[in-house]
């Protein structure tokens, strides 16, 4: 912060004096006027009119407020100094360099990658849930029915040979479902897979589809009562197993992207003359 | 060690003292300073706060035992409509109004609102239509003869507020207060936004703002957007109940339903229009008392304008026993799920700013700490009510009841306590009492959990809401009398917060302008502040302009 400098400062400054705005008693009268005038509606006509004449009444005296010039009033500065102090300091116990602050993460994925990630992985889990339609039910559609039911609470009774149909509307809400959701996991890998940099593979493909699966696994019964009552978990878990690690291998694959942390590197590390020590020993910690 | 930085943002030192003027309260009627009006705004809320509380703890002694006569059902049901009408209109809106009011101007380094007419003009017209609402129990010509207030609940459905079935005037006091508020709240909005956007003082880009202002100004656009179908919905109903339109009325071609849309589709944003100023609150708390800048300063913000965006496509939620079809269950049960990402991305930031840091107990951030966790179990309990098959259960049970009280009294009114305790010496430039304020937190966080962790169970167990009284032997007996008892610690509490108000005033210690050792522009200024805020308009670098001027060597801006 600066403070202003002195050419700069207008003549109100100059002359001691500030202009503010006028005190005035028309916005409150124009208000009151307002609450009698339909107070009237629940009381008595003339309550209304009082209410009118004080609404005209203020509004005339507001314009005047404003026209021709803007009533102000010059407020005095009674000036003294005041010491922007604290009882703290880092000095004492961070010496400044360029370690000073953790700087992380100096580079990220773009949100474009946990899109593409999103995408991709949703396009990869279909094929398990493919597989376990046809293996089982001798049909493709079935998983995306059971998926699409959570939406259609009529379905509930439906048999398994109705799931295991075409419905426009099942793959419609289908696609939705999945390709919303996702996308949606597919951000979140994108955002959280720089956080776990040593073992992607691992985070992306088996931790963190198994704490999804395990969430819904308690939620599902809520969410979607007619999934919970069909699903089967064996082929859940692999279809999320796919997802992940097509999702995460995608995330991976894409270029990082500077964040604004990297502003605040010295231009040495920028330029990439000197490399980012602190960053490096974080990593290697 | 001091670091003592003579380059001050306003030399000003506040005005001597004096003995009250004749004209005291010309000055306060007539005022157009954005501060005056901010505290007649906080005091007005209070005012009706204790009106909302008094009519909230005669429900409870109702219901505190079966088969119990204390009042009549009609007194009961006016009671409840009062309550939620009080509370949300003209307790929740005001008092959050009056804060941004105080500390918006403050904090962009203005020296005023953009429109200090209209800013008056706001409050009076909300201040009116408050006493026009409660007029209501003197001057209405209602159903159950003359001097009768609204019961029809605060959301008002259709069909029962036709003429037909509620004849006089009651709800008409209902829809008429209701909508003058509205007016009051579109102007103070429009304020806001406007005085944000075009009032922040040199350097302070939109990236540079501190939070609360950012969260004002997704919660004043929300205003714009919630309250205007409310507005016309009123007069709607105006002309239903007047000249016999249509609107409403079942029997004449009209749609009960299509109150329920035009209701919700400001009753829900309303929500966030009360709960962004609180975020907006722990923003400004969480960090100073952690002494760590805020963590994930750019997430924050798209958290915040993500959720207002999502909170305007999520209003069916409370229509889902109404029978929505599967496509708009589906559509609004995700569209609610949803909104979960963005909470829980301000949760974590929340807590990643607590982590590590060198964190202060003083009360303010008690009561922040208060909010995350309590705020944290709403938002779980609204996930389980967001699942359609869930609300179908539990929908107009007590189990709702409980959530939203979580919310509006377990994260609104926590963060506001919060927010009084860190700003009172700003405003008044005495400290409040540290000893009262932890007997205020404590109490009143005993009474809360006695009070909505247990009314959870009675709606689990089946207990309606809005319901006027029980037989013995359904097993909601004790759980209400639990729930009874709560509300008595939560009265205690109030009662220290009060006494430590007004107590603080007269013997606090003397705060200084800066007692927190905080980092945004209002610890600049003398407290109490000057009427013109700065002499010299101030000039910022970073987000937290204070935290350069004392830490030169270190200063924020090398790093945004």
């Amino acid at each position: 912060m600066e403070q202003e400098n002195p050419q700069d400062q207008s003549h109100e400054h100059r002359s001691d004096t500030i202009l503010l705005p006028a005190s005035t008693p028309w916005p409150m009268v124009f208000a009151l006027g307002l609450a009698l005038l339909i107070t009237g509606m629940v009381t008595h006509w003339v309550v209304s009119v009082l209410g009118l004449v004080l609404v005209l009444r203020s509004i005339f005296g507001w314009f005047f407020d404003m026209f021709p010039h803007e009533q102000h009033v010059a407020v005095p500065i009674q000036a003294g100094v005041i010491e922007i102090t604290s009882t703290r300091t880092t000095r004492s116990q961070l010496p400044v360099g360029v370690d000073h602050r953790k700087l992380l993460p100096i580079e990220t994925f773009s949100i474009t990658a946990g899109l593409k990630g999103g995408i991709i992985g949703g396009i990869a889990m279909i094929v398990p849930a493919a597989l376990f339609g046809l293996i089982r039910y001798h049909s493709v559609w079935y998983a995306v029915n059971l998926l699409a039911a959570g939406g259609f609470v009529h379905w509930a009774g439906e048999s398994d040979a109705f799931l295991a149909q075409f419905h426009l509307h099942g793959l419609l809400a289908a696609t939705a479902i999945h390709g919303l959701t996702s996308i949606l996991i597919g951000l979140l890998y994108g955002a959280m897979l720089p956080m776990f940099p040593r073992k992607p593979i691992l985070t992306a493909g088996f931790v963190a589809p198994l704490l999804w699966t395990g969430i819904l696994y308690s939620a599902l019964g809520v969410i979607s009562p007619i999934l919970n009552a069909r699903i089967d978990w064996l082929w859940f878990v692999i279809s999320q197993i796919a997802f992940g690690l097509v999702c995460g291998f995608v995330v991976n694959l894409q270029v990082k992207v500077r964040t604004p942390q990297f502003r605040a590197l010295p231009f040495s590390v920028r330029a990439g003359i000197h490399s980012d020590q602190s960053h490096k020993e974080d990593d290697s910690q | 060690m001091a670091t003592p930085v003579l380059e001050a943002i306003d030399q000003t030192q506040a005005p001597p003292q004096g003995p009250p003027r004749p004209n005291v309260i010309y000055t306060w009627l007539t005022t157009v300073d954005h501060k005056k009006i901010g505290l007649m705004y906080i005091a007005y809320a209070l005012v009706f706060l204790l009106v909302g509380g008094v009519e909230a703890i005669l429900m409870r002694i109702q219901l505190a035992v079966p088969n119990n006569h204390f009042i009549s059902p009609q007194v009961f049901n006016q009671l409840f409509t009062m309550h939620g009408t009080t509370m949300v209109f003209f307790v929740g809106m005001p008092i959050l109004f009056g804060f941004g009011n105080y500390l918006v101007p403050l904090m962009i380094g203005a020296r005023d609102m953009a429109f200090p007419r209209l800013n008056a003009f706001s409050f009076w017209v909300s201040a009116f239509a408050g006493l026009l609402l409660y007029f209501s129990y003197f001057g209405a010509s209602g159903l159950y003869a003359a001097g009768s207030a609204p019961d029809v609940g605060w959301f008002a459905y259709a069909p029962l507020t036709a003429k037909v079935f509620s004849p006089g005037h009651s709800t008409d006091y209902w829809t008429l207060a209701v909508f003058l508020s509205g007016v009051g709240s579109i102007g103070t909005a429009l304020n806001i936004v406007t005085t944000i956007l075009c009032m922040r003082c040199k350097g302070m880009k939109m990236s540079r703002m501190p939070l609360l202002p950012w969260l004002y100004l997704v919660m004043a656009s929300l205003v714009f957007v919630a309250v205007s179908p409310l507005t016309a919905a009123q007069i709607m109903l105006t002309l239903d109940r007047y000249i016999g339109s249509h609107f409403f009325d079942t029997q004449a071609g009209g749609s009960a339903v299509l109150w329920m849309h035009f209701f919700w589709i400001f009753g829900h944003p309303e929500v966030y229009v009360l709960v962004l100023p609180a975020f907006a609150f722990v923003n400004e708390i969480v960090p100073v008392f952690s002494r760590k800048a805020m963590f994930g300063y750019p997430a924050m913000v798209a958290a915040s304008v993500s959720i207002g965006f999502i909170s305007l496509s999520v209003w069916a939620h409370h229509m889902f026993t109404v029978g929505l079809g599967a496509a708009g269950n589906t559509f609004f049960v995700f569209a609610t799920m949803v909104i979960s990402v963005p909470t829980g991305i301000k949760i974590f930031n929340w807590l990643a700013t607590i982590w590590g840091g060198k964190v202060i107990f003083a009360t303010p951030m008690m009561f922040c700490v208060g909010f995350l966790f309590q705020f944290l179990i709403a938002g779980l309990t609204g996930i389980m009510l967001s699942a359609a098959p869930f609300d179908w259960q539990l929908g107009n049970s007590y189990f709702v009841v409980a959530h939203f009280h979580y919310v509006l009294v377990g994260s609104i009114l926590f963060a506001i306590f919060g927010a009084f305790y860190y700003w009172y010496p700003k405003v008044t430039g005495k400290m409040m009492s540290e000893t009262l304020g932890k007997w205020h937190f404590w109490l009143f966080l005993i009474g809360f959990h006695l009070t909505f962790d247990f009314m959870h169970v009675p709606g689990l167990l089946g207990m309606p809401r809005r319901i006027y009284t029980y037989e013995a032997g359904r097993g909601w007996g004790g759980w209400n009398l639990i729930v009874g008892i709560g509300a008595i610690f939560q009265v205690a509490g109030l009662l220290f917060f009060v006494y430590n108000l007004v107590r603080s005033y007269y013997r606090g210690k003397e705060a200084g302008h800066d007692p927190w050792d905080a980092w945004t522009l209002e610890w600049a200024v003398p407290s109490p502040p000057p009427v013109y805020n700065f002499a010299i308009e101030p000039t910022v670098n970073s987000r937290r302009p204070l935290w350069d001027l004392k830490h030169p060597e270190d200063p924020d801006s090398d790093y945004e």
